[in-house]
């Protein structure tokens, strides 16, 4: 006879049939059990120092991996601390699987410590949120909790785990795991819907592939690579889908950038949008004109009609409708009409590529990210946090999968994501170098994980871009109210680095172009986290501001 | 010369436009103090407009600072396209490097847009 109490249940479950090795939290009494559970199935355990860092990182390795990110948080404030990083896991589609503690079940309606109805407060912003009453049924909970987040549509779920469950203990034979995890079930279009879609690009003249985070969860490089390459259609990956396909395939038009694409987006015969949502990042596709023909590709057949009406609607997991779709392609050539793409890119981003050749002092942001990219190559991650920052530091290039991520361009907007996202970039892909691009103000957020890195080993680089202000807002401001009336938008001269070399890490400060390669240098030989701290021109402001200010205008 | 006539006849629209055309008062809102300059890449032509709270003010010329600026090859390019009011045209133009931004490139749609909301 061999008991395992609550605890020991969840921890054999991820490790023995989810094959999950890290977990992200911070601890708590309620969670005891549990954290105990993780030492005895040997998964990793990274304690941050804000709950929303455990719930970014989490969503951010299911960015880096593919698989489920699982994040632990204690009951009441924990989980409230969470809550930002569930919302933005809600409308990025990630599948997060938040594990959480809960006042005791024995307690309730009684004034227990950091008794709260949490399952009300967010299931609005999960798939699937519920209690475990009763140990027995552990696994089948985290089982139906892993289901929900990785089927169809990703996205994040809630178990909650009162200690009137972990606590106890149970005769282990009498808890059965199941035997597999959850197969990856997933639907196919009719033939008869990919022969239509096959045609309208068969007989394209101006197509354009536009893949999204989709692209990025099913990672499908193979098949997508198979299409684009057949049809030779022009494709840019925004989002997650970033990197799927490197930024120098012959195929790619990166390099024409947010700017490039808008000013284009009209003359586009056939779109292919495939994971991608026309949300507001892409004006709920108004730009896009009516006789264009769009092929709609999504896992979810609700967003295929989605503010603008699909000519063909295919639904099924990116990867295996793109694989479906190569046979009935012919092939094609679209050389020429690349090359104009690309002419008009250059010429819209004439004045960027300009700065990033020219050393100026202060430092022109844009700059700066030519630099960093000249040192670090494109075999990186990178991740942006800011508001302009996040605009600069889409100009990256990279091959890896999910290589350039702002990840606060999701929709929630949510600035802080730039640390956790590059913790979790790291630890998933320790060999590649991370770069996290942060405005000053983004870095307040989450500025304390730095003490997480030093704790964990964990050698991100984030250099600031730092203009002494909340940039984007402050440039708004000035357009919209007026330099002279300028509103909780300045921050000051901060040194940020002397924090982090306060715990433990490596740290430069950076006022002059020539100084920024060796301070990289420096940063990357240490082996340690490190932050660069960069002067940068305040008066810069991106489009993104613009966009972002006229898209509130009533 | 075109070139400069039709910058002139623009400006005098826009400024029309922004006293008596609601939808394009809404557009320009209460935009504070941005200038958006259209000239030739040699400088030699130009006008600059100027939007600040609901007004459009402008100066000939194409030395004046900018926050943006949509630069043509030549004057007479820039005429066709311009009077062609063809979003094609411009992309063409575009495409052969006939016309350049600089500056924010956002407010160079930004203006694009708004002078079709008057045409
Ligand atoms: C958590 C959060 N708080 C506030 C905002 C509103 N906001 C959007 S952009 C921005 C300014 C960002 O400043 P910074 O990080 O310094 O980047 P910069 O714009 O200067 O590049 C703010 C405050 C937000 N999006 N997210």
């Amino acid at each position: 006879m061999a008991l395992i109490n609550g605890g020991h249940l969840v921890g054999k479950y991820l490790k023995e049939i989810e094959n999950v090795d890290v977990v992200f939290g911070i601890s708590g009494g309620h969670l005891e059990s549990l954290l105990d559970g993780f030492t005895e199935y040997k998964i990793r355990t990274i304690d941050v120092r804000h709950e929303q860092a455990a719930a970014m990182m989490a969503h951010a390795w299911s960015v880096y991996t593919g698989r489920p990110g699982v994040c632990f948080l204690t009951a009441g404030p924990g989980f409230t601390n969470g809550l930002t990083g569930i919302a933005n896991a809600y409308l990025d589609n990630a599948p997060l699987v938040v594990l959480c503690g809960r006042a005791p079940l024995r307690d309730d309606l009684k004034g227990a410590l950091q008794e709260m109805n949490q399952i009300e407060v967010v299931r609005p912003i999960t798939k699937w949120a519920a209690t475990c009453y009763d140990i027995k049924r552990i696994p089948e909970y985290l089982s139906i909790a892993f289901r929900n987040a990785l089927l169809g549509r990703p996205g994040p779920v809630m178990l909650e785990l009162p200690p009137d469950i972990l606590n106890i203990q149970i005769e282990e034979s009498l808890v059965p795991m199941p035997a597999r995890p959850n197969p990856k079930y997933t639907v196919h279009p009719d033939e008869a819907d990919l022969k239509a879609a096959a045609e309208i690009i068969n007989n394209a003249k101006k197509p354009l592939f536009l893949g999204g985070s989709g692209i990025g969860f099913s990672g499908c490089s193979g098949p997508l690579g198979k299409l684009v390459e057949k049809t030779g259609v022009p494709f840019m990956l925004l989002n997650y889908g970033r990197g799927e396909l490197p930024d120098n395939h012959p195929l790619s038009v990166m390099d024409i950038g947010n700017l490039g694409l808008f000013f284009s987006i009209a003359r586009f015969d056939v779109i292919i949008a495939a994971g991608l949502r026309f949300n507001w990042l892409l004006q709920f596709g108004q730009i896009i004109p009516k006789t264009t023909k769009i092929v709609r590709i999504d896992i979810d057949p609700l967003e295929i009609n989605r503010n603008v009406e699909a000519t063909v609607g295919l639904v099924g997991d990116a990867g295996s409708v793109l694989g479906q779709l190569v046979p009935f392609v012919n092939e094609n050539d679209h050389g020429e009409w690349i090359q104009t793409l690309k002419g008009a890119g250059r010429s819209v981003l004439d004045n960027e590529h300009r700065i990033r050749e020219t050393a100026t002092d202060p430092i022109h942001p844009v700059r700066l990210v030519a630099q960093i990219q000249k040192f670090v190559g494109d075999d990186a991650i990178y991740i942006a946090d800011g508001g302009d920052t996040q605009y600069f530091g889409l100009g990256f290039t990279t091959r890896q999968k999910a290589g350039v991520v702002a990840s606060a361009a999701g929709l929630l907007g949510c600035l802080g994501t730039g640390l956790p996202f590059g913790m979790a970039a790291k630890l998933a892909r320790p060999d590649k170098k991370v770069v996290v691009l942060n405005g000053d103000g983004s870095f307040g957020f989450n500025a304390m994980e730095f003490d997480t890195m030093v704790r964990h080993n964990i050698p991100v680089v984030c250099v600031i871009n730092n203009d002494c202000a909340w940039g984007m807002i402050k440039h708004s401001q000035e357009v919209s109210i007026g330099k002279d009336r300028l509103q909780c938008s300045e921050l000051g001269v901060r040194r940020y680095e002397k924090m982090v070399e306060g715990l433990g890490g490596h740290s430069e400060f950076v006022t002059k172009d020539e100084e920024i390669i060796p301070a990289l240098e420096r940063a990357f030989a240490s082996g340690k986290p490190a932050c660069i701290n960069v002067m940068t021109d305040p008066t810069v402001t991106s489009p993104a501001t613009h966009l972002f200010y006229q898209s509130l205008k009533i | 010369m075109r070139f400069s006539v039709l910058l002139f006849f623009l400006y005098r629209i826009l400024q029309w436009a922004a006293k008596h055309n609601a939808a394009y008062q809404n557009y320009v809102g209460s935009i504070h103090d941005v200038k958006i300059m259209i000239k030739t890449a040699d400088g030699k032509r130009g006008r600059l407009f100027i939007f600040d709270r609901g007004a459009v003010r402008s100066r000939s010329g194409g030395k004046h600072s900018y926050n943006t600026a949509i630069i043509w090859s030549d004057a007479k390019t820039g005429f066709r396209v311009m009077s062609s009011q063809s979003d094609e045209e411009q992309f063409k133009a575009a495409a052969a490097g006939e016309m350049k931004l600089d500056g924010m490139a956002f407010f160079a749609q930004w203006f694009n847009d708004g002078v079709k909301l008057v045409m």
